[in-house]
């Protein structure tokens, strides 16, 4: 909101400016919750939850946060949700079962410059065939052939996540392994798959709330297509062959592969500088020839709205037109 | 850099710890200390609290950026979420209201 006068501290501290807010490649990277009440009380948001015989009392860092997972069991005030959202975190909901809802809070007016970058992008064929394409061989590295088609790539990438599977599976000795996603036998799956689904539905959440400071929808992807996500899958997919697929085999004989998974994936996160990461890729895989990479999308300036004229391109919103 | 906060914590424990540490407010000590020195004045200030309340602070290297240690009958309960810690307040606070009736929070 830009107003004439300067807001005064007190007004700041409850409606924060960008300014104030830790860019996302600062902030914590997630926080999972389940069996809570979350409320808003007098001066932040608190969670109860349950700690031996007692209900205690938990403050959550709202500002500080990238996303909120919340597994069964918690119930959440609309004051609470409201807050997440004027603070630019995104809030999801996770079944036990990694089944996801997703509630995309965003944040409060930010710069429409990626949207526009990526609705261009994703319009034209010929551009959403080349940032397909960019996708893929970043995942291959420079082993892709330069002039292979989209469906050759895809090939190639099948491949390649069968062998990774193999190799992995070898290595921690869980052969034969078959990937499943059973959400409606939770209990009865392998460690692996668990541990998988609970790392995945967290890079899934992260992926979403980078874009959603971007300022990008999810809903236009390039490889995927067709669900409110395919852009989320398109990020999460670029990760995963290193982040979460290494760390789920590793717990094949875990007791508790969900909890763990989250645990140590926290860590992997903190070393790959995921957050920072995926801003700079979107940003690179959407305009790759633009020399001044921003750290993040979250520029502390003002921010203006301009006016669209087919033939000026932007004109300075804020100004009346009517004399010409 | 080490960050030491007390409440109601003996005389001669304020006095012991202002020969490692300063003490720029009542109650709040700061100072560099290896990490072995921390350990050690650590225990020694947990144990003998009394019914006070201290808090240890040092940054690490995790995501937070730094890690903390609670001792004493009043103090607040780090709990730890996937390795993330936040705090649990003391049963013996008094509550904040709960949810606002009306739109905004007090601005």
């Amino acid at each position: 909101m830009s107003t004439s006068t300067p807001r005064n501290a007190r007004q700041r501290l409850a409606a924060p400016t960008a300014a104030m807010l830790p860019r996302i490649g600062d902030s914590l990277s997630f926080l999972y919750i389940d069996i809570a009440r979350i409320v808003q009380d007098d001066t932040g948001v608190t969670a109860l939850v349950q700690l031996g015989d007692d209900i205690r009392r938990v403050a959550l860092p709202t500002a500080a946060l990238g996303c909120l997972l919340l597994g069964p069991g918690v119930s959440i005030t609309t004051r609470a949700l409201s807050t997440f959202a004027r603070h630019g975190t995104t809030v999801i909901c996770t079944g036990n079962a990694g089944v996801r809802c997703y509630i995309a809070t965003t944040p409060d007016s930010l710069p429409t410059r990626w949207l526009e970058t990526q609705a261009r992008a994703w319009a034209d064929d010929t551009t959403r065939t080349a940032v397909a394409r960019r996708m893929y061989q970043r995942r291959f590295g420079d082993t892709a052939p330069a002039d292979a088609t989209i469906s050759q790539l895809r090939g190639l990438e099948g491949q390649r996540m069968k062998a990774l599977y193999r190799m992995l599976a070898e290595q921690n000795g869980v052969r034969p392994f078959k990937r499943s996603y059973a959400p409606d036998d939770w209990d009865a799956q392998d460690p692996v798959n668990r541990a998988l689904s609970a790392a995945n539905t967290c890079l899934y959440g992260i992926t979403h709330a980078a874009i959603n400071a971007l300022g990008c929808t999810p809903g236009l992807g390039f490889v995927h297509t067709g669900t409110s996500h395919s852009f989320i899958y398109d990020i999460a997919d670029l990760y995963k062959a290193q982040l979460t697929l290494p760390l789920a085999f590793t717990l094949h004989d875990s007791t508790d592969p969900d909890g763990q998974a989250r645990r140590s994936f926290r860590d992997g996160l903190r070393l790959f500088r995921l957050l920072p990461r995926i801003v700079a890729d979107i940003q690179t895989l959407l305009e790759p020839d633009d020399g001044t990479r921003q750290e993040d999308a979250q520029d502390a300036t003002e921010e203006l709205v301009d006016l669209w004229d087919p033939d000026f391109g932007r004109l300075a919103g804020g100004t009346n037109y009517g004399h010409q | 850099m080490t960050i030491i906060a007390t409440t109601a914590i003996p005389g001669h424990l304020r006095g012991a710890l202002t020969r490692w540490m300063t003490e720029p407010m009542p109650g709040l000590y700061v100072g560099t200390l290896s990490a072995r020195v921390r350990t050690e004045l650590w225990s020694a200030v947990a144990a003998t609290i009394n019914d006070g309340a201290a808090l240890l602070l040092h940054p690490d290297d995790n995501e937070q950026g730094f890690t903390l240690h609670t001792a004493g009958q009043r103090r607040r309960t780090p709990i730890d979420l996937d390795g993330l810690t936040l705090i649990a307040l003391n049963p013996s606070e008094p509550e904040p209201a709960a949810d606002h009736p009306r739109g905004d929070p007090p601005a």
